[in-house]
């Protein structure tokens, strides 16, 4: 099975107010795909939904299984984390070890202590003993030792300073993947997770607005710096959003060839998160 | 099977006032035992008189006075496991959801039934055997302490203790008896996981107002008073003796109490396990307390918690 996840006009309701609004998208498998919206886009109810947390209109199937009604299931094939506060506090390193050894058959401890041995992390130590760095290496070990299919991280580095957040991403690209493995992570912090991203999807308003791979991003998006006249024909051309960046113009164009830009400005391939704010901003709603 | 041992053992590593509180409790009944022999020692004649009297004892007579010193050791255990359960039902689904802890138990492949029915048993089993461990390595020390005393006061711990003491009797009713009364008080223990899944603050309350506003409301508005007797009758009426005067413990010659001729000197025949498990009242209560914690179980499933 290449295609891991399928999903069919999924919606999730939270009384009047609609969280997810019939999305359907696939991921296959080898990808790491960026799910990427604002606060309330409905990322998380998202992802919840295809983790099994919780039930959503529509059709959706992760690993061949329903998620929420096989949840015990699905969760052999698949880890997760939410967030980085959610390892109980009480629990021993140890504990943690025993616990996830006993419940979980695709789970290898030797993997763990190997790659705890090269953090701080003691096994002696308790949770609620370790900084925030350390408990996200802690997450981050236990995952990479379970040997699942889809790795689904939900604002992974959040709180981390930027030693722990560059150091968690290098950990997840050298111990964790392979071509046998995928990844759906979501994150507000877009620029450092760009360049690990095989897929981008952008979500708004319960909706997806974009679902591309990042090397298609270049023919169908360019950004342009300009100014004075060629601002004035370049707005012709109807770019998706602008902005001023030091007295200049700059435009994002979608689906505009670039030779009808020539000479126009400067151009180049816009940023996930330059573009992300165009669709987010820009478009049509 | 795995999982379920893992469950369990999850649970004593997160509450560790399962043992720590029927420790403690051991540790000053032991102590209260020593005090007690010291100050005693002080009246020495009438220690020694005493000691020599109780030499004289019938067999019986000193297994029915182990037997009440026995009673008198378990009472608090008991209500300390009560109080436990109570406060650990309480809490046990509803910590992890307030420190967002179930989001990561979640992820493991542990089906939410798995999960809520391993606490149930860990308040209707795993709390009742820990107690009742700690009840027999009380109860040995505590006779062995006074084995000693004994001696030192010129009297035969051999014969005026270890050969007298019906441990294996009483130990047994013990252990009857404290996996017998979680089992009668179950629909009390489905009714404190269901809060526990649900409730979003203050569980204690939640779960004790009804308990006492319900009653009350249907005394007032239909002038029955089934809820009270289903509450709190059942509370204090378990069907697993036999009446006191089954066993025929003491009965009064002129003014004073002697032990009958075939009268008990154990607690064993006062329980009546064929009683209990035909109590009709057992099985409806295991039928509320099956409903409650699928109710638990239900919650912990669906309930989003952001």
């Amino acid at each position: 099975m290449t295609r891991l996840i399928e999903a069919r006009n999924v919606s999730k309701r939270f009384g009047a107010t609609v969280a997810v609004d019939d999305v359907s998208f696939d991921v296959e498998k080898g990808r790491i795909t960026g799910l990427i919206g604002p606060n309330g886009a409905g990322k998380t109810t998202l992802l919840k939904a295809v983790l099994g947390l919780t039930d959503c209109e529509g059709e959706l199937s992760v690993l061949g299984l329903d998620p929420f009604r096989q949840r015990k299931e699905l969760m052999q094939n698949i880890c997760f984390i939410a967030d980085v506060a959610v390892l109980p506090r009480w629990i021993r390193v140890s504990q943690l070890l025993d616990f996830i050894e006993a419940t979980h058959p695709r789970f290898s401890r030797a993997r763990a202590e190997e790659l705890l041995a090269q953090t701080k992390v003691r096994s002696g130590a308790k949770v609620r003993e370790l900084s925030k760095g350390m408990v996200t290496q802690l997450h981050l070990s236990i995952i990479t030792a379970v040997d699942a299919r889809l790795l689904v991280l939900d604002e992974p580095t959040i709180g981390l300073d930027i030693i722990f957040r560059k150091e968690f991403y290098a950990n997840l690209l050298n111990d964790y993947f392979d071509e046998e493995r995928t990844i759906l992570i979501t994150t507000h912090q877009v620029e450092e997770i760009e360049n690990l991203l095989t897929h981008v999807m952008f979500i708004n308003d319960g909706h997806i607005v974009l679902d591309a791979a990042m090397e298609s991003l270049p023919g169908h998006f360019v950004e342009l710096m300009t100014s004075g006249s060629n601002a004035e024909k370049a707005r012709a051309l109807r770019p998706l959003y602008e902005r001023d960046v030091f007295g200049k113009k700059v435009m994002l164009f979608e689906d505009v060839p670039r030779t009808d830009l020539e000479g126009l400005g400067e151009m180049r391939t816009p940023a996930v998160a330059d573009l992300f704010v165009a669709k987010v901003k820009g478009a049509p709603r | 099977m795995n999982i379920m041992v893992a469950l369990l053992r999850r649970e004593i590593w997160e509450h560790r006032s399962i043992y720590v509180v029927p420790a403690v409790i051991g540790l000053v009944v032991t102590l209260m035992s020593l005090t007690g022999q010291v100050v005693v020692s002080a009246f020495d004649q009438a220690v020694d008189l005493a000691v020599f009297g109780a030499s004289n004892l019938g067999a019986r007579e000193r297994s029915a006075a182990i037997t009440v010193l026995m009673t008198a050791i378990s009472t608090p255990f008991i209500l300390a496991m009560s109080v436990l359960s109570v406060f650990y039902l309480l809490d046990c689904l509803y910590a992890e959801r307030k420190d967002r802890s179930i989001l990561f138990w979640r992820s493991l492949p542990v089906t939410d039934a798995e999960t809520v029915l391993s606490k149930l048993a860990t308040a209707l089993i795993v709390i009742p055997l820990v107690t009742f461990l700690l009840i027999v390595a009380t109860t040995l020390l505590v006779l062995t302490i006074s084995g000693i005393w004994l001696s030192l006061r010129g009297g035969s711990a051999a014969q005026l203790i270890w050969s007298a003491a019906p441990l294996a009797e009483n130990w047994l009713a013990a252990l009857v008896f404290l996996l017998a009364l979680p089992l009668w008080l179950s629909p009390f223990a489905g009714w404190f996981l269901l809060v526990s899944s649900w409730t979003r603050r203050s569980p204690l309350l939640v779960a004790f107002l009804p308990l006492v506003v319900a009653p009350m409301l249907e005394r007032i508005l239909l002038g029955t008073s089934w809820l009270r007797d289903a509450i709190f009758v059942r509370s204090g009426s378990m069907p697993l003796f036999r009446g006191v005067d089954a066993a025929e413990y003491l009965f009064h010659d002129g003014d004073q109490l002697k032990l009958g001729e075939s009268s008990a000197t154990t607690l064993l025949p006062l329980v009546d396990l064929g009683k209990f498990f035909s109590s009709p009242a057992l099985w409806a209560g295991f039928a509320i307390c099956a409903l409650l914690t699928a109710g638990a179980i239900y919650m912990r499933r669906y309930r989003d918690e952001s």
